[in-house]
Parts: C-alpha cells; structure tokens; sequence
C-alpha cells in the first residue's frame, strides 16, 4: 500500500515547510536500504517481503478489547439464562470461578438482542453501532482459553504462551511482511493517554525476535514517539550544524574503517530518526481531516473522543503502510465484575461509535479490503453472577470464563455477516466448532498469507512458532 | 453456516511424511480394507464395514504385533516415552505424548499416526505390513478392546501410586506436610489408617465406609468454596473412583522402587550418544606448533594460528596502545581509561606495560560489577516477581546481585561459586552455627541464584500446581542454559528432540530440587507489606550474618531506648499536668467535702465504702482528665508533647527494616516425584528418584545422595548434583565456563550457541582449543581471573580491528579471529561511561538498588540525583519498567534469562542520543569538566574531549573540525541568545562546547569499540 496521494503531497509539503530544516528533504529522497551493500549474511530488517501465499489482507489493525467483554451481554444471546435466571449452578462450575465468596446464581442478560443486517447477526442493544455494520464481520462465538486470569489469558491470546518471552502477534507479524514504510515503525501500539493496559509494555513485546519487531507506542497527545521531539528545545540552527557535525566526524571515523558494516546500518537508523520525526508527526495530525470525518469517529466528543481519536490515527497509519497496528483501551472497562448492566453499557458508548465508524470509513475509502480489523478481548464471562460485597443483586456483575468468549474480524479476506461457532445452552463454554487460541492465530497469519507452522525462527534448535508446539488450525470457515 | 468438517489436526506437529500423505485420503484407503484377511490377496474392494466381521482383540489380534513390532522399545523396564505396549492398560495410558490409543477414535491415537505414517517403527526397522496396521486400526475403531486382557478393567490392581499423586494435587495442602487439618495427613496410606480427630480416613476394604470417600462424595472435600485460596481445582468424580477402587481392593501398597540409575545400565541412553564430543570430559590436548611462532604470547595463540594458517591467514597486527587500552578498559571494567591512563601508557617504555594493565584491571572493584553484570543476565537477575500486573518487589534480592559482585571481585573459584550457588543451604548448618559468619551467610546468599525466575505464585489464582511447574521449568532453564550448555527444559514435556536426555532425566533433575522446591508443598515468595490478608512472607528468611544482625538489633535497640525515653517524658510531663488540674477543680469543690473526696478517688475502686463510691461517681470525671484531654486543657504541654511525638517519629523513621535474606532451603520431605506425561500433572507416570543427566554419566552409577550433616533435616539432593557438576572431569561444566568467557572477549563463543553444547548446538570451530581452555581452567583451580589474564594477554586478543579485503574473503564472519570484533558498548558500558565523562557517577557500591522514575510519556530513567548517579547494575531492575536507555540498547528482559545479548541498531537509539533531556545534562556535565580541565583554548579542548571520550589524541584534520564547529556553534548561539544575557559571550562560546560534547556523545567512535 503506498502513500494516498493526498498524505504524500500534504507530507512533502511540510517537509519543505521546513520544520526541522530543509537539509533533511535530502535524506527523505533516498531509499534507505537500496545502496546498503549486500554482505551476505542474515540480516533482520523491515523491508517489505512477500508473503507465503497470496492474501488480501495486507496491514491490520487490532482492537484489543482488554478485561474480557462479555459474549452472552454483547454477542451471544441465551434465552436459557432468562428462564434459569436466580437458580444456583455454582457446584457446577466452582473450579472455574476466580472470586468463589461472590459467586450467585445465574444472571440474565440485561441487555435486550435483536437480528441486524441482511444476516441477520444477533447483537445486543449495547452496540447499536456496530449492529449496523453486522455484515461486514465473521463473528466467533466458540472462542476458547487455558487460564482465567487477565495476565496468563493476555499473555497467551498476544503471544501464544501464558507467560513473557515470547515475540507477540505483531512481531511475527512484521517479522514475517516487513513494512510498506519505512519512515514509520512497522508495528504501531496506540495506547490510552490515560494508562497502560495489564502486562504494560509487554503486550508489544518482540520477544526473542529481535526488537526491530516490536511494537512502537504513538502518543496521541504530546511526542508521538518517546524522544521523538527533544526534551531541551534547542535553536534549529544550532540542531542542524550539531548533526551536520555529527555526519563530518561519523565519515571520518567510517573512512578509516573500511567493510564494518555495523557503521552503515548506525548511519541509516540516524538517517531513519529524522525522518520519523517527520512522518510521525504527520501521520498523527488530525488536523488534516474533514469535520465529518472527525464527526464519524466520534472526535470533539464524549465518551468517544478518546477512542475515536485512536480508531482514525490507525486509518491513517494503515493508509501509510504502517503493517500492524494495535489499540487499547485503558480501565479495564470490559472486566465487568460489578453492576453489569450500567458499565458494560458505558463501555460500549465509548468504543461502538469508533469501532463502526473505522469499519465504515475504511470501506468507504477501499481499504477494508486490504485491512484486517479484529476485535476481543483474553476471555470471557460467566452465566453466573457475581455479587458485591453488599450482596446487592441490583449491582451484579460477571466474574471471568475462560471456556467461551467472542471475538469479531472485519475485512481483507473475512467473509462478512457470518457466525461461526456455538457456545453451550448459558453460554459457559464453547461448544461447536471450538476456536482455541492457537487456532485464532492460525487463522489471522493465514488471512494474511502468512503459514502458521512455517513462519518461524530458530531458536535453541528448535523452529519457534506463533502457536508453539499446540496443535493449530485455520478456520477456513471466516475465509472470504 | 455449512462447511465441509475441517480436517482433524494431530495432537503433535506433523512430520514431512504427513503432509505426503494427508489423513484424510489414508483414512478412507484404509476404510475399504475392511478384512484384512481379504486385503492380504487383493487390493481392497469390500464394504466399508461389516457387521459380521468380529471385531479384533487386544490380547489375541494386536498384542502379537506389538510384541513383534514394537516391544524392543516399548515394553519393560527401559521402554522408551514411558510407553509400554505390553499391557492393554499400558496402551491407553500411552506414554511422554499422552494417550497411545484413544478407544474409537483413530485420529486421536497416536500409535496409528506413528506407525501409518512410518515414523515407527523408526528408521524402516521391520515395519509392520499394511494388513496389520489396518488390523490396529479396526482395532481403534472398534472401541479398542481389551479381550482376556484386564489390566484396563474397573478389576484391575490398583496400588498406592495410583491414589497418592490424587491426594498430592487435591487434598494435602490442608492435610499434609504443611498445613494438618483434623491432625489428618494424606501423603501415606500409613498417614490415611492413623486418620484425624474424626477417625482413620480410610478403611481398607470399605469405601463406603472411608471418610475421605464419603466426605468426598458429599461434595464436603475438597471444600469448593475454599479451594481457590489454597489454589487447588476440584476432584474429578474419576479420581474418587480409583480411590474407592484402590480401598475396596484392600488399599494395597506396592514397593515400587523410585527410578533411578541401576548397575543393569540405562536402556535409554547408549554408550555410543555418551561418545558425543560435548559428553565427554575435555582432553589433555598438546599445544600445536605455530606456523609463525614470533606471533605467538601465549597458546591460545598457536591454537589460533594454525586454523587462520589453514585459511590462508594469519593474525592482524597488534591494535595501536590507544586503542588497546581502551578496549581492555571497557571489557574488563566496563569503563573507558582515564586520559591520564592513556597517556601513561601509551609512553609507557615497560615491554610488561600492558600485563601490568591488565593486572590493575583485574584488581580494580569495577571489574566485579562489569562482570557480574554477564553472571546476572545468566541468573535472570530481577528486583521484582513479574508475571502479574502487581510486580512485587523482591526487597532483598539486591543482596544476591552484591554477592555476584564481591565473588567476582574476589576471584572466588568457579567450583566453589557453583556449589555456593545451588545448594548453598545444604553446605553448613546455618540454623544451628553458634554464629553466622558473612561467608554462612553468603551461602545461602548464593542460592537467590535459583530464585530468579518470574513468579506469580504469591497469588493464589496464579499459584496452582501448573503455574508452580512453569517456576520450576524457568529454574531448571536457567540452570540448564547457564551453568550445564544443555536445553534441559525441552525435555519437561517429551524426550529431547535432539540430544540424548530421556523425559526421565528431566524428572530426576526435578527431584534433585524438590527438597525445596515442592509442587505440592510450595513456599510462595513474599507478599508485599500493604496486602497483607492471611498471607505470610514464606521465602524471606532472617538467616543474615549474625555480626549485621546484631548490629541492627543494637540500632534499633538504641533508637527504640530513645523514644521509650522521650515517651517516658512526656507522660511524666502528662501525669504533672493532670495532677494540677486535679488541685485546681479540688480547690473549687466546697472545702468541707474535698478531703473525703480526695480520699474517695484515692482508694482502689474495690475497696471504696459506699459513700466514697457516690462521690467516686460524682466527680471522678470532672477531677480526673482522660489522658488524651490534657492537650486541649493545657497549651505549654499541648506545645510540649507535640513536639516530643514529632522527635518520636524522627527516631522511628532511622529504624531499619529487619534483615532479612531470600534463599532456596531444603526442607527435607519432599513429595514422590512421578514424571508426568507431555508436562501434565494431571498424568503422571513412573516415579522416579533424584539423579543425574544419564548421557553425563556412564548411566550405571546412581547419584549418591545423603543428608548433609548427621540429622540434617535437608535431603542432600542437590549437594549431590552440585559436587558432581563441579567435579574436575565433568564434560560440560568448566567448557560452558570457558567458552562464555571467550564470548565476551573476543565477541563470540568457540561454540557459538553459549547454552547449547548439544547435538543441535553449534559445533565449536576450535574444538582443541575449548579443550585446552577448559582444562586448563580446572588446572588453575577455576580461576576465572586467571582465564581473562591468559585471554587478554593472547596475541589474538590485542590484533587491531580493521577489515582487510583478504578477511571479507576468507573469513567474513571472523570465525578465524583474523581480527578483533569492532563492537558497540553494552547498554551497562554506555550509560557507565557517559556518566564518567560528565563527571557524573557515583562509586558507591552494593546496597539497595537506585529507584526508577517513569516520565509521564513512558520514559523510565535513574531517579534525578544532584550527586550523580551510580553504575546502572545499581539500578532497580523491575520487570514491567526497563530503564529507557538501557533497553534502547538492547538491555534484556528475563524470561527467565539472557544468555547473549543482541546488538541491535535501531532508529531509537539515534533518537534518544539526541533527544532526550539526560543525555543533555550530561553533554553539560560533559563540557564544564572540559571547560575546567582545558581552560579556553578551543585547541586544548578538543584534546581534551578526544581524550575523554575516544581514549586517544585527535589528528590534525579531526582538530580542525573540532576548533571550526566550536567556532561555528559559537556563532550560532550568540546570534539565537536574547541580547540581555548576562556574559552573552561566555554563555555561547559554553552552549557551543556542550553542543560539541553532545555530538560526540552521539558519534560513531564514542559507541563502539576498535
């Protein structure tokens, strides 16, 4: 995917405009790797590469819904639940409850279910957004998991073990494809201003995949990237002449040591620095879109700003070649353990706007097609309530599941308006066409063309993998 | 939502031979044979199935192949993955890859898959013929059954270690080694007869009678709504059943010996895998004769010589003095020369004057803390648990980092480092030492070594058996990948892929540490003050040197005297006060009572009459102020005791936390350790005892194992593997030792893969020269000082670094070391040195580590610190926060440890060089120490700076462009400061020094090394 004409022009634009000097237009005509000379050895870089197979899908953009969005609230509607709503299930289940003193009976949905779309998909009326964009989307219902708490669970669904270490999804997949662009990282985290998701920084970790393929955060406020901008203004003058120093004493210091090719690769990631400060900055800048854009997403308002903000800088860092973009939401707004019904529906009003709206615009620009959207959570909830301290049903909430829980994909490759998989009669545990972890993972990397079991590196003699050594299969069934 | 059914996966990654020939397509070929018989004499054209057709039987049909076919391997004592084929039982059980046959289900059984696909019988041995491997496959299909055989019925023998592993995971945390519910304690059928306060838990014969299965079966135990504070799952109505079983046969007891090495020889291992180089003990090796014998300082030299001499090479010549300098400086101390070293040095006419350098080095304090810096990246070095989003802070694991340090510093024998480091705690009896000495201490110090894997197990939903396995696989990597050059870990679930080391070892290995590391009688790590609720610290222990302790005691002891004395102040002082408000309301009560009810308060509220109870009643209130009115009634004491509590609190403000230390301790009643199949608890397997790597040893010999000291209440397990694994002759120890040390001088090991000297390791390009190295490294008594003086004395070492067009030809990897590597400082050397130049770090070794401040755009650095900062070991090293500068440089995160660090060169470097603010104040610090050594003189200055921060002189065009910048940058800042700036001209011409510095702080030259 290049540059849209109009990015491009509005980037060289304020090249020459001349934010940090002119002196660095000369560096954004070059290529940076072509006249790298070729040494023969394995060397890992973000040059784009072909995939194993050919794929629709060519950048994604992950909406990470952090906490474990409830299935049978949102996604899965259980009649069951209504009708055995207040009898106690507890002795059924009480190996699968994280907080067992607040365990209750089972709860009804507060939320009421419609069909939406030609499919005629089942959503609740939390998500009266994305009801209308219900065609776009496979949605699975068999989701399952191995661990019902948040850090194993995330570790896990982001790198396919419950534990740190292990390069995440976006790594490989940038590991795997390189990048369009060079000027940009190739794996973009956008996080909440607000704070860190569980695990923190290691949701983006690259793992024992060199760090060149981890995720790179983008600020939306501030320096989109840390020391992007200089914590010490200093005159531009002065900057240029101090880096225009710096080249004069790097040539010296090069010439007299002819064939260490570590000193080209140090040049070109200084060459690079310059010329993110540039496109970051770019990228980021909303000013560049139309007040209805900025109106679709939800921007200029609340609760949506935050998270509209977020869903329109991935459009454009898709838009520039950016492969792999992740998103997160701060709060832990999904793990709904209390008063179900008012936070999960607030929640909702935060993200249903954006996440519709990103779908919608990406289609309305021709880049859904290209772009695989995903959205969920680690795990899910239980049929069962879970009571606050003071007993107070009125307050209930839902404690973790780690047998069943939905996740959506949108876009390059996904067949729109289907429903795969089925969850049991409460909605406890996936019961049809189950869909593991590893499986997910199977499926995203072949969306885009990647082959689970051969996109691999070695390592302590092995062939390290996405899904390891777990059994893993695609579900062709979301196949377009 | 129609689709065709997707295609089964099986339950292991499919070898080249499947993806041939897909299951499916197999599957329905060996549908239509449906009579083998049939199919013996022609191709298949029967009805898929037929009814008539009985089906095959264990014992008549299948066991005659199995015997013929597969026994070999898979039946009786030393039957390879624990499969044993002999048995119907054994069948179902499968072996290290789970089930073998799952009854009805051919995709799922393994056996099928294996022998259809040709994977077994391996290599084409003898395979079965096509009729019979139809023949198991109608077998399966037909629900695999048993016939005569019934070691799979509901009849057959059950004996204890079919029940115990069931009692370990689901009932002995409250009933057992720890915790003694009802005086009941599960771990033995003697423990079961003799029962609790309610009774024998069990009664032989009688199930129904049994209080474990009846309490069982009301669904009382394991408590549900308890289990998940002591972090156990349900029973399974399963395994009441073979309990029940195992009751009403009379609970009977077998004496199964637990698996270990046996004078019969080891089955699985063979005398031709211990022929593999890396597996047996390194040579006595003669020192080659030199193509160039002039070349030669030492004889690494003349192993290097001859292999370059094979290539058509030979060494380059020897790096100029500056450049050498600065190399050893940085390597052996992880900072650059002083100019003033350099240029003592560089004149220095002593034809000894760099061995004497080298000798400086060696003995300088820094070159612990940049060495022990390589030891932590193999431990996994952490100051928190990580694994949750709590990240626990480990208080007292600075204590093992400093122990590092001063080991190193002291040179302290790598055999005895070792010993130290795993099995510290079973070295003397500190418990009971009449006085702990630092060196008592530092044993158990040492052991932190195996406590710094992350480990989420301090909360219960993340302390179930299999997260506490997943500690303990992190534990056995680090031992394994660091100490011993083998991929132990890949044989937790399965035997190794590649090298010869059984599941079992594995297991052995496992039972070496369950002394203290029990699974099922696990010591959580400590819980952080705050959160307390029920939870105790189990793992700090208060063994500290008894000199520091007293020491603490003494402190707190004076400090506390001090408060108990000022408190002791001010209620004399409290006592006066209310005394005198006593007399004053005394002397407005009406003369005529105030005696009597003076008197009346005086007595002992017993003893009053019941009129002096009246007037008690009366005005006891109003005379006698409550203690904590008097402030209120009284400002000078208000004032006074106010001001005496602030002093109080100053005092208890110095009190000091109790000493305390984290360490591995042997407990000495460790559960039965069972392999368990594909890492499964939930499967375990044949017991096994502690023992060895069999392929290590001549597998005949078991691993002698006794109690440290006589009444020693510790097993002695890893004291055991200890000393073998620093034996003088053992294969590994001292190679893995040696080629780390080459890793880090001369930028790659002789084996290149550090952690793997195994079959899929690298083979070592100077395999002599390891064995030359490793023997003489045992010579030296483990000397690892003696090793860095034989290495950086090598005429090898000291070659310059340039890369000449006949090495880019021959050997372009510098496998050869044809040169020097020209490398980047280390995250540690970078940050260590800038701080040095600026004049800003601080020497203060040892103690609790420096804090991290995070920026509220992510960006994680040393708390600001007017007095400089310490070197970054010093630095607090969480999980979830990696110091920004350091991780831009490829510091790593422990999971559970680094063995090599990457040298990556990435667009963040370059950004936070120039961007961030530290690295500005430091390019400051940088240019006043200039200012102030160089005077004015733009000349003088750019001396000084080329001295400071390449280690050497600059030449004359570098002078130049020194003097012009400095000029240039000059200019620019008078021109951009406002007008009214105080000494305008000073303050530019100081800004363009420091712009200066900073360029060179960024430059190519100051981030590498020739």
């Amino acid at each position: 995917m290049a540059d849209s004409p109009s990015s491009r022009r509005s980037f060289f634009h304020r090249v020459a405009g001349g934010i940090y000097g002119t002196a660095l237009a000369s560096l954004l005509s070059r290529d940076l790797f072509a006249d790298e000379p070729a040494h023969g050895r394995p060397t890992f870089d973000l040059a784009p590469r072909r995939p194993h197979f050919s794929a629709r899908a060519k950048a994604v953009i992950h909406l990470f819904m952090n906490g474990g969005p409830s299935q049978m609230d949102l996604f899965d509607p259980k009649p069951m639940l209504d009708k055995l709503h207040g009898t106690q299930h507890f002795e059924k289940i009480a190996g699968e409850i994280e907080n067992v003193k607040d365990a209750g009976a089972i709860l009804r949905s507060p939320f009421k279910f419609a069909q939406h779309g030609q499919s005629g998909m089942w959503v609740s009326d939390a998500l009266p957004c994305l009801a209308r964009q219900v065609d776009r989307i496979s949605l699975i219902r068999s989701m399952h998991t191995t661990n019902l708490t948040h850090e194993p669970a995330i570790y896990l669904i982001q790198s396919g073990k419950m534990g740190p270490g292990r390069p995440t999804l976006g790594s490989w997949v940038v590991y795997g494809l390189g990048s369009e662009n060079q000027n940009l990282p190739a794996y973009v985290v956008l996080d909440d201003p607000l704070g860190l998701p569980i695990n923190g920084v290691e949701n983006w970790q690259s793992g024992f995949l060199p760090p060149l393929y981890q995720g790179t955060r983008f600020r939306s406020t501030g320096s989109p990237v840390l020391n992007l901008r200089p914590d010490v203004e200093r005159p531009e003058a002065v900057v240029q002449m101090e880096r225009d120093l710096l080249s004069r004493l790097d040539a010296i210091h090069k010439r007299r040591r002819p064939a260490q090719h570590d000193l080209d690769a140090r040049i070109a990631a200084y060459e690079l620095a310059a010329r993110m400060q540039l496109a970051a900055t770019d990228a980021l800048d909303l000013s560049q879109e139309t007040q209805s854009t900025l109106e679709m997403y939800g921007v200029g308002k609340q609760p949506t700003d935050s998270y509209g903000k977020r869903c329109l800088i991935a459009r454009r860092l898709v838009e520039r070649g950016v492969r792999f973009v992740q998103l997160y939401i701060n709060g832990q707004i999904w793990d709904n353990h209390t008063a179900l019904a008012g936070e999960l529906r607030s929640a909702c009003q935060r993200t249903d706007q954006p996440v519709a709206a990103l779908l919608a615009d990406l289609a309305q620009r021709g880049l859904l097609e290209e772009t695989l959207v995903i959205w969920g959570g680690e795990f899910g909830r239980l049929p069962i309530a879970q009571l606050p301290a003071d007993k107070n049903e009125s307050r209930a909430g839902r404690d973790h599941n780690k047998n069943a829980f939905c996740s959506w994909l949108a876009g390059g490759g996904v067949k729109g308006g289907y429903v795969h998989g089925a969850t049991d009669e409460l909605g406890m545990a996936a019961a049809e066409n189950k869909v593991s972890v590893p499986d997910w993972h199977a499926t995203i990397l072949h969306l885009l063309g990647l082959d689970f079991e051969e996109l691999a590196i070695e390592q302590h003699g092995l062939k390290e993998r996405l899904t390891g050594v777990n059994p893993a299969r695609v579900v062709r069934e979301v196949l377009a | 939502m129609t689709t065709s059914p997707p295609t089964p996966t099986p339950a292991y990654r499919r070898s080249p031979a499947h993806r041939l020939c897909p299951v499916g397509l197999f599957g329905c070929f060996c549908a239509l044979a449906a009579l083998w018989s049939f199919a013996l004499a022609q191709p298949p054209a029967a009805p898929v199935k037929d009814a008539s057709t009985p089906a095959p039987q264990y014992d008549s049909n299948i066991l005659p192949i199995f015997k013929a076919k597969c026994f070999r391997c898979h039946s009786g004592e030393g039957r390879k993955a624990e499969l044993e084929l002999s048995t119907h039982a054994g069948v179902l059980k499968g072996g290290e890859s789970g089930p073998a046959v799952v009854a009805g289900k051919v995709d799922e059984s393994l056996l099928y898959e294996r022998v259809r696909g040709g994977e077994m019988p391996p290599d084409g041995k003898d395979p079965p013929a096509k009729e019979e491997i139809d023949l198991i496959r109608r077998w399966i299909e037909a629900g695999a059954p048993a016939g005569e055989d019934k070691s799979s019925s509901a009849s057959a023998a059950l004996n204890q270690h079919d029940v115990l592993p069931i009692l370990f995971r689901r009932c002995t945390v409250c009933h057992g080694a720890g915790a003694r519910e009802a005086g009941l304690d599960l771990r033995s059928k003697g423990g079961m007869l003799a029962g609790g306060k309610s009774g024998p838990a069990i009664v032989p014969g009688k199930p129904d009678e049994s209080l474990v299965i009846k309490r069982i079966r009301a669904g009382e135990m394991p408590p549900l709504r308890r289990i998940v504070e002591v972090s156990i799952k349900p029973i399974e109505p399963s395994e009441t059943e073979i309990i029940a079983r195992w009751i009403a046969q009379g609970a009977p007891e077998v004496d199964v010996k637990p698996d270990v090495a046996t004078a019969d020889g080891d089955p699985l291992v063979t005398d031709e895998d211990r022929n593999f180089w890396s597996f047996r003990p390194p040579r006595q090796v003669n020192v080659p004769t030199a193509p160039t014998p002039e070349a030669v300082r030492n004889p690494i030299d003349a192993f290097i010589l001859q292999k370059l001499a094979e290539k058509g090479l030979t060494l380059s010549p020897e790096a100029d003095r500056a450049a050498l300098i600065r190399r050893v400086c940085l390597d052996l101390v992880g900072l650059p020369p002083s100019p003033e070293e350099v240029l003592s040095f560089v004149a220095d006419p002593d034809p000894a004057a760099y061995e004497k350098l080298v000798d400086r080095l060696l003995a300088s304090p820094r070159y612990g803390e940049a060495w022990g810096r390589h030891w932590l990246d193999l431990a996994g070095y952490a100051d928190s648990e990580g694994k949750r989003e709590q990240d626990i802070r480990r208080t007292f694991a600075y204590r093992y980092r400093d122990y590092v340090i001063r080991s190193f510093n002291a040179d302290k024998p790598y055999d005895r480092f070792l010993l130290e480091q795993i099995a510290g705690d079973e070295l003397a009896d500190v418990e009971n030492a009449a006085e702990i000495t630092p060196e008592l201490a530092d044993n158990l110090v040492a052991t932190g070594f195996l406590r710094m894997a992350p480990d989420p197990t301090w909360y219960n939903l993340t302390n179930f058996v299999p997260d506490r396995l997943e500690v303990l696989a992190d534990e056995i990597d680090v031992l394994g990948s660091s100490v011993m050059g083998l991929t132990m870990k890949c044989a937790r679930c399965h035997s190794h892929k590649f090298d010869p080391i059984p599941q079992r070892d594995y297991y052995r290995l496992l039972a070496v540490f369950k002394g203290a590391f029990d699974e099922h009688d696990w010591l959580k790590p400590n819980w952080h003050p705050g959160l307390s609720s029920g939870q105790t610290a189990q793992r700090d222990m208060t063994l500290v040197a008894t000199a520091e302790r007293r020491e603490w005691e003494s402190q707190t002891a004076s400090l506390q005297k001090q408060i108990d004395e000022l408190r002791g102040a001010i209620e004399k002082q409290a006592q006066d006060v209310a005394q005198k408000i006593f007399e004053q309301r005394l002397a407005a009560l009406p003369e005529a009572i105030r005696e009597d009810v003076r008197a009346a308060l005086d007595a002992p509220p017993d003893k009053r009459s019941a009129v002096q109870a009246y007037l008690a009643e009366k005005f006891e209130k109003t005379l006698r102020v409550p203690r904590e009115q008097l402030p209120a009634l009284d400002e000078s004491f208000k004032k006074l005791s106010e001001e005496m509590q602030g002093r109080v609190s100053a005092l208890e403000a110095h009190k000091k936390p109790e000493p305390k230390i984290r360490a591995l301790w042997d407990r000495g009643q460790p559960s039965p350790t069972y392999i368990y199949r594909r890492g499964d608890y939930l499967s375990p397997g044949r017991l096994v005892g502690p023992g060895l790597p069999s392929v290590l040893t001549d597998g005949k010999t078991p691993c002698v194992v006794e109690p440290p000291w006589p009444g020693a209440k510790k097993t002695g397990r890893r004291l055991a593997f200890a000393r073998w694994l620093v034996a003088p002759d053992h294969p590994l120890t001292a190679r893995v030792m040696v080629n780390r040390l080459w890793h880090h001088h001369f930028g790659r090991g002789l084996v290149r893969t550090l952690d793997n000297f195994g079959k899929a390791g690298s083979p070592p390009s100077h395999g002599e020269l390891l064995d030359w190295l490793a023997v003489e490294f045992v010579r030296q008594g483990f000397s690892i000082k003696a090793m860095h003086r034989l290495m950086v004395t090598s005429a090898t070492y000291r070659q310059a670094s340039a890369v000449l067009p006949e090495h880019e030809r021959l050997d372009p990897d510098n496998v050869f070391l044809s040169r020097m590597p020209m490398r980047r400082l280390s995250a540690e050397q970078l940050y260590d040195t800038m701080l040095l130049v600026a004049e800003k770090l601080r020497e203060a070794p040892f103690g609790p580590p420096d804090a991290l401040a995070v920026r509220a755009d992510g960006l994680a650095a040393a708390a600001p610190s007017p007095a400089g900062w310490r070197r970054s070991i010093y630095l607090e090293q969480q999980r979830k926060v990696v110091a920004t500068h350091l991780e831009a440089f490829d510091f790593p995160q422990m999971n559970p440890n680094c063995i090599e660090r990457r040298s990556s060169t990435v667009a963040p470097q370059a950004l936070l060089l120039m961007n961030n603010s530290m690295v500005n104040e430091l390019a400051e610090g940088f240019a006043r120490r200039v200012q102030g050594e160089a005077g004015d003189d733009p000349v003088r200055k750019v001396e000084r700076v080329y001295l400071l921060a390449y280690g050497r002189p600059p030449d004359g065009e570098e002078r130049q462009t020194g003097v012009a910048a400095l000029a240039q940058f000059a200019a620019e800042w008078l021109r951009q400061l406002p007008a009214d700036t105080a000494d305008r001209a000073v303050e530019s011409s100081r800004r363009a020094l420091a712009t200066y510095c900073h360029a060179i702080l960024n430059s190519a030259e100051f981030l590498y090394i020739d």
